[in-house]
C-alpha cells in the first residue's frame, strides 16, 4: 500500500497562499508529474508531501495513513534533489549508505543493500569515488541510489534532470522510466518540462498559481485540454490561438474567412486553437487564412513556419521533410475540420 | 623570456629596475624590521644607559636566557592557556555554536545577537579594556548589582580571577568574527543536502556534526590559523586591563616582551623573545596549513 493522497492540502507564507486546496488521488505505483511553469507550487507541493514545508490547511496521507506531522524519515518516502544534494565529504558507498547506518541497519545489510542499488544503477565500478570526481549524470545515478537504498514506498524527484545536458537527459529519462517498471513503486516526478511529463507519466497534473488545472493522462491532456493554459503548456510546440467570432453557420477567422462548423454553444466561442502539427498548407482558394512567412525553422525532419496574418496575429505551422518556402512569401493554411479547439470568453474548452 | 607584447619594456633594463623600486622598497622595509630583531636579539643592547651605545655581541646568550631564568617559559604556558580557551574554545566554539543556532531563528532575533557580538568587535581595545576593569573591579558594576544585594562581601575579580577575566574579555572581543567566518562558510552548504540529510533521518545535532562540520573543515582551519596567531601575539587588551598583574598571572609572551624591553630596557633580550614568539607562530602555522590539506 504505497497510494498518497491529498486533502485539500493549502500553503501559505504568512498571509500569501501560494497553493490552495488541492485535492489528488494517487494510486499504489503510478508515476505521477506535476508540471507548471515556475512558481505555480509544483515544488511546494512535493515538498510538502516529502515533509520538508509544514503544510497550512488539509491533509495528506501516505499508504492510508495521515502523515500531517510525521516527519520526513518517517514517511517511506526517498527524495532526489535537483542539485543531487550528495554529501561532498562522503565516498558513493557512504552517500548511500548514510540514510542505513543513522537507522542503526546491521552493517551486513547496509553492504548488501548498497551494492544492491549501485547494481541496479550501474555505478558498482565508482563506489569508492568521491562525488567531486564523478560526471553530472553519474552524480545524479548516485543520488537515484541514494533513494533506492532506503526502500522508499513513494519516491519523490525534484527536477531532477534540470541540471543535464541535453542529450544525457533524454537518456536518464528512459532509465527512470525503466527503472519504475522495475521498482513498481510510486513515483512523484516534478518538472517545468512538458517532454519529460509527457513522455514519464502515467498520469500528469497540469498546476498553475497555486491550483490543479487538469488532471489526465499525457494524452487525454494533448486530446482535451479543458482551458487555454493546458492547452498552450501541453505538447512541444506551443498551440495557436485565434480569436474569432461566431457567426449564423459557423466561426468568421481572421481575415473574414469562414469556417464552416456546426457546434452546439457555436455562440460562446472566442478563441480558436490548433496545434501546429494539425495544420496543413492549401491552396488559395481553399486555405482558412493566408500570410507572410516571417521566419522558418528547418529541423531536417520537420520545419516550423511562422506566419504573420493581415490581422497581425502569428500561427505557428509544422510542416513535414524540409519545405522549399521563401521568407516573406504568402503561405495559404487550411484547418482540419477535427483537431480543432474551441474555447470560450474564460478559455474554457467547448465541447 | 621576451615579452611578446612589450619587447621595448624587456629590452630596457634601467626601465624594469625602475619598475621594480617599489616592490623592493617595500619588501625591503619588512625584512629590515624583521633581520633588525633578529640580529640584536645575539647582542646585550639595552633602551637605556652605556649599553645603548656600546653594545656587545653575545652569541646565543639571550636565548639560553629564555630557558635558564624564570620569565619566559611562565609567559608561554600563561599564553598558552589564554589561546586555548579564550580563541580556541572560547571563540571558535562560541562563534560556531552561534553562527549554526542563529541561522534557523527569526531575522529580528539574529539581528540583535549579530549586533551585540558585533559591538565588542568595533569597540577599540583601550575602551574595552576600560570597561571590563570597570565592571569587574571591587566597587564595580558586577559587584554593586549582584554581589553586595545578595550580602556577600565584594569580590575584586579583576585581581582574584585576573586570567579567567582576560579570557572572558578576549571571548566577548574576539567572537564576532569568528561568527561572521562560520556563518558565511555555513550559507556555503547547499541547502538541498542539508534537506537530503533530514530525509535520510539525521537528527538536527547529526546534521551538524555529521554533514555540515566536515564540509566546512577547510574554512574552520583557516580560523583557527588566523585566531590563534592574532590571540598569540595579542597585548593592548590585556596590558590595559592588567599590566601583567597581579604578579606575573596574566603576563602573556606579549606583554613580558613589552616589559623586559621597555620597562627592564634589555632590547637585546626582547629581541630574543620575539624571534621565539616568530618561531612558535611559524610552527603553528605548519600545523594548520597541514588540516588545510584535502583528505585522501
Amino acid at each position: 500500500m504505497s497510494d498518497v493522497s491529498l486533502r485539500g492540502v493549502r500553503k501559505s507564507y504568512g498571509s500569501l497562499e501560494v497553493v490552495h486546496g488541492v485535492d489528488l488521488d494517487i494510486k499504489s505505483g503510478e508515476f505521477v508529474v506535476f508540471v507548471g511553469p515556475s512558481g505555480c507550487g509544483k515544488s511546494t507541493l512535493l515538498r510538502m508531501i516529502a515533509g520538508l514545508e509544514p503544510i497550512t490547511g488539509g491533509d495528506i496521507s501516505i499508504g492510508g495513513k495521515v502523515v500531517n506531522d510525521v516527519p520526513s524519515p518517517q514517511r517511506g518516502i526517498a527524495m532526489v534533489f535537483q542539485s543531487y544534494a550528495l554529501y561532498p565529504h562522503m565516498s558513493v558507498y557512504e552517500n548511500m549508505a548514510f540514510g542505513l547506518k543513522l537507522a542503526k541497519t546491521p552493517k551486513t545489510e547496509v553492504d548488501q543493500r548498497v551494492r544492491e542499488a549501485a547494481r541496479i544503477l550501474q555505478i558498482e565500478d565508482y563506489l569508492e569515488r568521491m562525488p567531486k570526481a564523478l560526471s553530472g549524470g553519474q552524480r545524479q545515478r548516485v543520488a537515484i541510489g541514494r533513494a533506492i537504498v532506503r526502500n522508499p514506498k513513494v519516491f519523490l524527484f525534484d527536477e531532477p534532470l534540470s541540471n543535464l545536458d541535453a542529450s544525457l537527459r533524454a537518456q536518464t529519462r528512459v532509465e527512470i522510466a525503466k527503472l519504475h517498471d522495475t521498482l513498481d513503486a510510486t513515483m512523484i516526478y516534478v518538472t517545468h518540462d512538458q517532454v519529460e511529463a509527457m513522455t514519464l507519466a502515467d498520469r500528469i497534473v497540469v498546476l498553475n498559481a497555486g491550483r490543479i488545472e487538469q488532471v489526465g493522462s499525457p494524452l487525454e491532456l494533448y486530446r482535451n485540454p479543458v482551458n487555454t493554459f493546458v492547452a498552450g503548456f501541453i505538447a512541444s510546440q506551443r498551440m495557436n490561438f485565434l480569436p474569432v467570432s461566431p457567426s449564423s453557420d459557423g466561426l468568421l477567422l481572421p481575415g473574414n474567412r469562414l469556417l464552416t462548423l456546426s457546434h452546439a454553444k457555436r455562440e460562446n466561442v472566442r478563441t480558436l486553437g490548433v496545434r501546429p502539427e494539425h495544420l496543413h498548407l492549401a491552396d488559395p482558394e481553399a486555405a482558412h487564412f493566408s500570410g507572410s512567412l516571417s521566419v522558418i525553422e528547418q529541423f531536417g525532419e520537420y520545419a516550423l513556419a511562422y506566419v504573420e496574418l493581415p490581422s497581425g496575429d502569428l500561427v505557428t505551422i509544422k510542416l513535414d521533410g524540409a519545405p522549399d518556402l521563401q521568407l516573406h512569401q504568402t503561405i495559404h493554411i487550411g484547418l482540419p475540420a477535427e483537431g480543432v479547439h474551441l474555447f470560450d470568453e474564460a478559455g474554457r474548452a467547448l465541447r | 623570456m621576451k615579452n611578446q607584447a612589450n619587447p621595448w619594456l624587456t629590452s630596457n633594463l634601467f626601465l624594469l629596475g625602475l619598475g621594480l623600486l617599489p616592490a623592493a622598497i617595500l619588501i625591503g622595509a619588512l625584512l629590515y624590521f624583521t633581520a633588525w630583531a633578529f640580529a640584536f636579539s645575539f647582542t646585550d643592547l639595552a633602551l637605556v644607559g652605556r649599553k645603548s651605545v656600546e653594545w656587545n655581541w653575545v652569541g646565543l646568550q639571550n636565548f639560553e636566557r629564555l630557558f635558564t631564568r624564570r620569565g619566559f617559559l611562565e609567559s608561554l604556558w600563561t599564553t598558552v592557556i589564554f589561546v586555548f580557551f579564550s580563541a580556541i574554545v572560547g571563540q571558535s566554539v562560541l562563534g560556531f555554536l552561534l553562527a549554526a543556532v542563529l541561522r534557523g531563528s527569526q531575522s529580528t532575533i539574529r539581528s540583535v545577537v549579530e549586533v551585540c557580538i558585533m559591538l565588542g568587535w568595533l569597540l577599540p581595545d583601550i575602551v574595552a579594556a576600560f570597561l571590563w576593569s570597570a565592571t569587574t573591579s571591587q566597587t564595580g558594576l558586577i559587584n554593586q548589582l549582584i554581589v553586595v544585594p545578595l550580602g556577600f562581601p565584594p569580590i575584586n575579580f579583576i585581581n582574584e580571577y585576573a586570567l579567567p577575566i582576560v579570557t572572558i574579555a578576549n571571548i566577548w572581543k574576539g567572537t564576532a568574527w569568528s561568527y561572521l567566518l562560520f556563518s558565511a562558510a555555513l550559507d556555503s552548504v547547499s541547502r538541498e543536502v542539508v534537506e537530503a540529510a533530514k530525509v535520510d533521518g539525521a537528527t538536527p545535532f547529526q546534521r551538524i556534526w555529521l554533514v555540515q562540520l566536515p564540509i566546512i573543515r577547510p574554512h574552520i582551519a583557516t580560523n583557527m590559523l588566523f585566531i590563534t596567531i592574532w590571540t598569540f601575539t595579542y597585548f593592548p587588551l590585556i596590558f590595559a586591563m592588567t599590566g601583567g598583574g597581579p604578579g606575573r598571572q596574566t603576563e602573556v609572551l606579549a606583554v613580558f616582551l613589552y616589559n623586559q624591553s621597555f620597562s627592564r630596557g634589555n632590547l637585546g633580550f626582547g629581541s630574543a623573545i620575539s624571534v621565539a614568539m616568530l618561531v612558535i607562530v611559524g610552527l603553528l602555522s605548519l600545523v594548520y596549513l597541514r588540516m588545510l590539506r584535502e583528505p585522501k
